[in-house]
């Protein structure tokens, strides 16, 4: 069941996995042993990340019991999983974390004819780039990466650059940025002209530049709380995802949110079944449930991120889909680009970078 | 005396004690012997060593490299040093030396506000200490997180202190994000660690020492230093040994109360085994703290001996 | 000691001296305003626990009404009273062995025990992953029957508890007189009765002590608790890791409050049972 494959010396091999037989067999499993499959579902997702009901509505129409457990990121997500799959059936990666683990086989293909309301997914996500033909994934929400800020400590009241928190030193001291290397050097890159995913030493190189000589003017490296630090006045422009940022413009009417004209990062929230899943069935037909267009709609109704359920954005009442906070403008979506995996030498490479920016 | 709970005598047999009474050699009494060793000694073999084991050997590794491409999640065993070459960079050396100072002055600052709270527990009357000793361990016991997060919300620019301090006029002050910020963090957090060590030596004072000293004509501030304080050394390096390891390898203080170059070795380590995906290099640092600690533990055991002469 | 002299009257009665008093004050002052902060914020009705807008019990209703959260306590606290009952003998027992005999390598021994103390959590967290998965217990562990899904936190959690144990209990052994358990012999007790009716009531302390350290460590771990849980074991801290991130809840204020007020109302009783069990030394 283990996807980890070390190269022990066999003799030492042999003694753990007689260890584990033999607790294995202490504990006589009666997992795969069942012809059909018990009405069990283990759903593993970020927190207030799913309708209220959902999950229940989910039992209540087809008499699966769905429990759910908790990750903070993308990359706990993934150090738990890979080592193996500890029994998770359905998992809700971001679409550059997919996009490894379908390299590392950590996903395994879908039975498209299992999930018939693969037909409400919206046009543009009905294809990806990072899964060809959605062969391991469904589309679950999107949004981008912005710039959080309060109306009144800007000037005009606007922000439509990176420059703010990336190169200027007007709010020096009342600015926060994301905690991770890939996001910050990716708007880094983008503000200078280049690609969110570049692996080109001389650029990445300039925005390592940019952001030590930026950071005397950053308060801090926030993970993921910049929107609390702007609500609660302690920053005033802050790098953030767009959801983070509604959920305290509805609290607080002074805050606002851009996508710099530059462009952006544009990420993708999809639904995949772990390899190794206990319960593949049930997780198909969890997928199929959440595209249904009654429970996407109770999805979007209580988190307040983009759909990429058609059918649910089709009865979902103006003041979602019109807002420009969730839905952006084409022309500025256009702009903004996926982030890619780009492999694990370019995943230490930029570590690295951001390591020396902390240090600096 | 009301018997100390927690680590309260943590601090204690190693140093002193047993040299009067001679202990039974382990052949006299095999069956006893196994008896008591077995469970536990078992425990830590198969549930402890034997894991770091495997990341003893991964410290020693790398990523595989399959048909020209690193592998996310196939490793080459024992291929060599190369992490350890690499932890030694100057990058990491100079994250470890910062981590060093910043759990060194948290260490001091720790032993000055914690001497005088568990010098005044044990002169305080039987009635008292129990309950004392209660209030100064019931914070360790609320969820680390939730902890400093109430930190935050007391110490942020519009926190209570600078409500209070601006109704007289004062403020606000930029008391979080910022060095001070972490420090302050690692002295909140690891109080205990440092008052329960303290605490049981003092407790254990012959307290006719300092009434010598006193009738001899020392000050008290004479009497403390030359008297009290090298009393008490075993207690002090225990509770400084106590809250020096875990504030070196300490992640999420720095990372929630620091500022944009808070950075500690911790979070170097944890990044390894997430963002980074770089077990290998991870699995080195951590044993380069390891090796630290330990010879800062070695260190202890040598000072001990060497003040054992001098020891009650 | 200190009742023995006069109050306010002696050079060592520091008790009652006022710069140490003051002191305390401050100290304890810094200690516990954010502990009032999160229990009075627990009452508070807005949202993001930014500012305080009115008094309600509703937090406390709504944690109750959140069965993920109350899952989550029932699992915590199940661990950690499990875990404390195996490291407490477990550690009990180590230490009699240290106080009782001379072996080869002891000192090699003693810093084996000492190990998981002064190891990074995360290293210990990983270490634990990839051996569980390794042996496949991670598999068919996390398929039993609750409570059994449990089993692997609580092998994790045993591991890094009983050492500290061991060595409270230890110290505590230091002060034991051994002609005591000589007098029992002499007097025709067994091995067993004197172990039972002699050494044990005087380690009682030690041993209330390393089991509320016990508690305590497992009650607040998450790192090792992640990377060692499955699907339906979520405890108290990966809930809070996963929420919090998101923004502080006065939820989660209310249930910390809570979990407050059980481990004080346990402290107390603890300490209440400890109290006829005080002899001469301590």
């Amino acid at each position: 069941m283990t996807t980890f494959h070390p190269k022990f010396s066999p003799s030492r091999r042999t003694l753990l996995k007689g260890t584990g037989a033999m607790f294995a067999g202490l504990t006589l499993l009666p997992r795969f042993s069942l012809a059909a499959e018990e009405k069990k579902l283990n759903f593993y997702n970020w927190d207030t990340y799913i309708g209220e009901t959902t999950l229940a509505d989910f039992t209540k129409a087809t008499g699966i019991e769905a429990k759910l457990d908790l990750f903070a990121d993308n990359d706990e997500l993934f150090a738990k999983l890979k080592g193996g799959n500890p029994g998770y059936d359905v998992i809700v990666p971001t679409n550059d974390m997919l996009e490894r683990m379908i390299k590392a086989n950590m996903v395994i293909p879908l039975d498209h004819s299992k999930i018939p309301n693969m037909a409400n997914i919206d046009k543009p996500f009905q294809d990806a780039t990072f899964d060809p033909g959605r062969k391991h994934s469904i589309p679950y929400m999107w949004g981008t990466l912005g710039v959080g800020y309060r109306k009144s400590k800007v000037e005009g009241g606007l922000v439509d650059s990176w420059k703010i928190v990336l190169d200027s030193d007007t709010h020096a001291g009342r600015i926060s940025l994301l905690g991770d290397a890939q996001n910050v050097i990716g708007v880094a890159l983008k503000y200078l002209g280049h690609s969110f995913n570049s692996v080109e030493a001389a650029e990445l190189k300039k925005a390592e530049d940019l952001l030590i000589a930026q950071k005397k003017h950053v308060k801090v490296f926030a993970d993921d709380n910049g929107q609390d630090l702007l609500a609660s006045g302690e920053v005033d422009v802050c790098q953030e995802w767009n959801g983070d940022i509604i959920q305290v413009m509805a609290e607080d009417e002074g805050i606002a949110y851009a996508v710099p004209t530059e462009g952006s990062l544009v990420w993708q929230d999809t639904m995949a079944i772990p390899t190794g899943a206990p319960h593949p069935e049930n997780a198909h037909a969890f997928l199929n449930f959440v595209l249904d267009a009654e429970a996407g709609m109770h999805i979007a109704d209580t988190i307040k991120y983009a759909t990429a359920n058609a059918a649910a954005k089709a009865v979902m009442d103006k003041s979602y889909t019109e807002n420009p906070s969730i839905f952006p403008p084409a022309e500025i979506v256009a702009k903004c680009e996926p982030g890619l995996y780009l492999g694990e030498e370019a995943t230490k490479v930029r570590d690295e970078i951001w390591t020396r920016i902390q240090a600096a | 005396m009301p018997s100390p709970f927690l680590l309260a005598s943590i601090q204690g047999s190693q140093e002193q004690g047993e040299s009067g009474r001679v202990l039974d050699n382990w052949k006299d009494n095999k069956n006893v012997f196994w008896t008591l060793a077995g469970p536990g000694t078992f425990w830590l073999l198969v549930f402890f060593i034997l894991p770091l084991g495997f990341l003893f050997v991964m410290s020693f590794s790398d990523k595989a490299v399959i048909d020209g491409e690193i592998s996310i999640t196939e490793y080459d065993y024992l291929t060599g040093i190369s992490n350890y070459i690499r932890s030694v960079d100057a990058l990491y050396l100079t994250i470890i030396w910062k981590s060093i100072w910043v759990s060194a002055l948290a260490t001091v600052l720790c032993l000055l506000t914690a001497y005088p709270i568990a010098f005044g527990i044990c002169f305080a009357s039987e009635r008292w200490k129990p309950l004392l000793l209660l209030l100064v361990v019931l914070p360790f016991w609320i969820n680390l997180l939730i902890r400093t997060y109430a930190l935050i919300a007391v110490f942020r620019s519009q926190g209570y202190v600078n409500l209070a301090l601006g109704t007289v006029g004062l403020g606000p002050f930029d008391m979080l994000y910022n060095n001070f910020a972490v420090i302050f963090g690692l002295v909140y957090v690891y109080m205990p660690f440092m008052v329960l060590p303290l605490y049981a030596t003092i407790e254990r004072l012959d307290k006719s020492f300092l009434e010598a000293s006193l009738d001899l004509g020392a000050s008290q501030f004479t009497t403390f230093l030359k008297v009290t304080v090298p009393l008490t050394m075993p207690g002090i390096i225990t509770g400084v040994i106590l809250v020096f390891i875990p504030c070196l390898g300490s992640f999420l203080t720095p990372d929630l109360l620091g500022g944009a170059n808070a950075i500690m070795i911790g979070n170097v380590i944890e990044r390894q085994f997430k963002a980074a995906n770089d077990w290998p290099f991870g699995a080195a640092l951590s044993f380069m703290l390891m090796y630290a600690t330990f010879a800062a533990l070695m260190l202890r055991a040598f000072l001990a001996k060497r003040s054992a002469g001098v020891d009650v | 000691m200190a009742d023995q002299l006069k109050p306010g009257s002696g050079p060592l009665d520091y008790g009652n001296r006022l710069w140490l008093k003051i002191l305390f004050g401050v100290i304890f002052f810094m200690l516990y305003v954010p502990i009032i902060t999160l229990v009075a914020f627990s009452f508070n009705t807005d949202r993001r626990g930014i500012v305080w807008r009115g008094f309600t019990f509703d937090n406390y209703v709504k944690a109750w009404n959140n069965s993920a959260l109350i899952e989550a306590m029932v699992n915590s606290l199940m661990i950690a009273f499990i875990t404390t009952i195996i490291a407490t003998v477990l550690g009990a027992m180590v230490a009699l062995m240290l106080w009782r005999f001379r072996f080869p390598f002891k000192g090699a021994y003693e810093a084996f025990m000492g190990l998981p103390i002064v190891i990074p959590e995360i290293c210990m967290g990983v270490a634990l992953l990839l051996f569980f998965n390794e042996t496949g217990m991670m598999g068919a562990i996390v398929a039993l029957p609750w409570p059994l899904n449990l089993s692997n936190i609580i092998i994790a959690h045993v591991a890094f508890c009983f050492p500290f144990v061991a060595i409270v209990v230890r110290s505590r052994l230091v002060g034991f007189n051994r002609q005591l358990e000589e007098a029992s012999k002499d007097l025709g007790a067994s091995e067993w009765q004197t172990f039972w009716k002699v050494i044990v009531p005087f380690m009682m302390p030690g041993l209330v002590a390393g089991a509320l350290l016990a508690f305590t460590l497992s009650l607040d771990d998450f790192v090792i608790t992640f990377f060692t849980s499955g699907p339906e074991t979520v405890t108290f801290p990966v809930k809070v890791y996963s929420l919090v991130r998101r923004g502080v809840s006065p939820e989660i204020n209310a249930a910390s409050t809570v979990l407050i007020v059980i481990t004080v109302v346990a402290t107390v009783l603890a300490m209440k049972l400890q109290a006829p069990q005080k002899s001469g030394k301590g």
